[in-house]
């Protein structure tokens, strides 16, 4: 069975560290969980993470046992979890005013 | 103990190379530095676009990123070449800066006050003859680990930098600083998201506060721009390799930090004062090339870069060993990445084993083995930070 890599316990995703996982597959995991059976939805190329626990929209997405930023919809378990579900908690001037010196 | 072979320099400091350095102040005067290096054995050049129309801010740090990297121990005698005199930051001033600092010969060459570009190839290439003649007498010594300052830097990383490179050069930091020796990480950008992992291991509330405030200052520099950070951090090569947030990216990054106390916090570019085993941390941006010129101004003789997609990122003056635990990116770049960590992803050696590994490649290129980059010349990151516009 290929498997995905979990860091931490609290984690609610682990990486596709083999060989890529195609939609269908059921996988297990290595790393800090090793009791695991995830049936992917998706395909998940080498180096991307499946959730291994549901995530609701505006849950916080956790790996390394910290939160690497925000669903911004549901996700199910073996969902990829990537950009188009998961957006970043820092840096965002998107979501501010520019400084008027900066705005040119 | 651990020892290794260094040049023991008039200040104390121990270089694993035994470089003339040609040290350009100014574009203008970069050919010359790039023609000499290509003539005299054991020279090497640094060149770069700036020292021209600079607002004051950069033009101070156009200075200390040239004049610390003259410091740097690797370096045993410098050529400064310059063309107008840019006051503030002309070859003198260089000059006068590494000589108080570390004794070392420093010579100096300007393009207009030696007649012009023929007699100043002339003039630079007889003080590097000389000087490559000079310190080709200096010998390597034993010394012990607690000498060698090294930086921690990853670039193109992907989701195996995180889990499998970064935490292999965390444990050799540890291996280093447990010797006695000091490791600079910089690029405070992807420390954005795990404040809490560095502060928690601050030696004191001073630094503590230093690195918050240095994380918000290049935050509040990025959003300044009205723009949304993640167009550029992660980069898009970052994306395609899995990581989705600055977050993500960040908490892998510090990894190569290891998990040693972080005893001090250098502004970019600046030499450590204290020579007090542990980690220090460095402000800088994510630019690589910035951010290991940064590291090689603050003294760092060698560094460990973790890479995901593979990288030719080398500095010219501190041998960059190259990292991954990527086996794909290892095969496409095993002409200039040294090792391949990615047995850690597969259980079949474990995380502790893989920093020794890396630590006993650092020792062995400390000794005089060569970086595959240094085997064929490709050393193409020395950049210098910016804060403001040209004028």
């Amino acid at each position: 069975m290929k498997k995905v890599f979990v860091v931490e316990k609290a984690d609610n995703v682990g990486t596709a560290v083999g060989e890529v996982i195609k939609a269908g597959e059921t996988v297990g995991a290595e790393g800090r969980i090793t009791q695991l059976e995830v049936v992917v939805n998706a395909d998940i190329p080498y180096g991307h993470k499946v959730a291994i626990r549901p995530i609701a929209k505006g849950e916080q997405v956790m790996k390394y046992g910290l939160s690497i930023g925000t669903a911004i919809e549901d996700i199910r378990v073996g969902d990829h979890v990537h950009i188009h579900n998961v957006e970043s908690n820092r840096g965002r001037g998107d979501k501010f005013e520019a400084e008027p010196d900066c705005a040119e | 103990m651990t020892e290794f072979l260094g040049y023991v320099r008039p200040d104390g400091s121990v270089g694993i190379r035994n470089y003339v350095l040609l040290l350009s102040g100014t574009l203008y005067a970069n050919k010359i530095c790039d023609y000499i290096s290509g003539i005299v054995p054991n020279t090497i050049s640094i060149t770069h676009p700036l020292g021209r129309c600079q607002v004051r801010p950069d033009l101070r740090m156009t200075r200390r990123f040239l004049s610390n990297s003259g410091m740097n121990p690797n370096i045993a005698a410098v050529v400064v070449v310059d063309h107008f005199r840019e006051e503030g930051c002309t070859a003198e001033d260089i000059a006068g800066d590494i000589q108080q600092a570390t004794g070392k010969p420093v010579a100096t060459v300007n393009i207009r006050g030696s007649g012009g570009f023929v007699n100043a190839m002339s003039q630079a290439l007889h003080y590097a003859a000389d000087y490559a003649r000079m310190v080709s007498d200096f010998r390597r010594e034993p010394v012990p680990v607690s000498k060698l300052l090294m930086g921690v830097e990853c670039g193109t990383s992907d989701t195996t930098s995180g889990l499998a490179s970064n935490p292999s050069t965390g444990i050799c930091s540890d291996l280093v600083i447990a010797e006695g020796g000091r490791t600079i990480m910089a690029e405070c950008t992807e420390w954005m998201g795990c404040e809490h992992w560095l502060t928690s291991r601050a030696e004191t509330p001073e630094i503590a506060a230093q690195i918050v405030a240095g994380v918000q200052d290049i935050e509040r520099r990025a959003m300044a721009s009205g723009e949304d950070i993640r167009g550029s951090q992660p980069t898009g090569d970052n994306i395609v390799g899995g990581l989705t947030t600055i977050e993500e990216k960040s908490m892998g990054a510090v990894k190569k930090g290891g998990s040693a106390p972080i005893v001090g916090y250098l502004e970019i570019a600046e030499r450590p004062t204290s020579a007090k085993p542990g980690l220090y941390l460095m402000y800088g941006p994510g630019h690589g090339g910035e951010s290991l010129s940064s590291m090689a101004a603050a003294g760092c003789q060698v560094l460990v870069f973790n890479t995901g997609g593979g990288h030719t990122s080398a500095h010219p003056i501190m041998p960059t060993i190259k990292i991954t635990g990527n086996a794909h990116s290892f095969e496409l770049m095993k002409d200039t990445v040294e090792l391949d960590v990615s047995g850690v992803l597969r259980g079949e050696f474990t995380i502790e084993a893989s920093g020794q590994r890396v630590f006993d490649e650092v020792i062995a290129t400390c000794n005089g083995r060569l970086t595959k980059s240094e085997t064929f010349g490709d050393l193409n990151s020395f950049a210098i930070h910016r804060v403001g516009i040209s004028i």
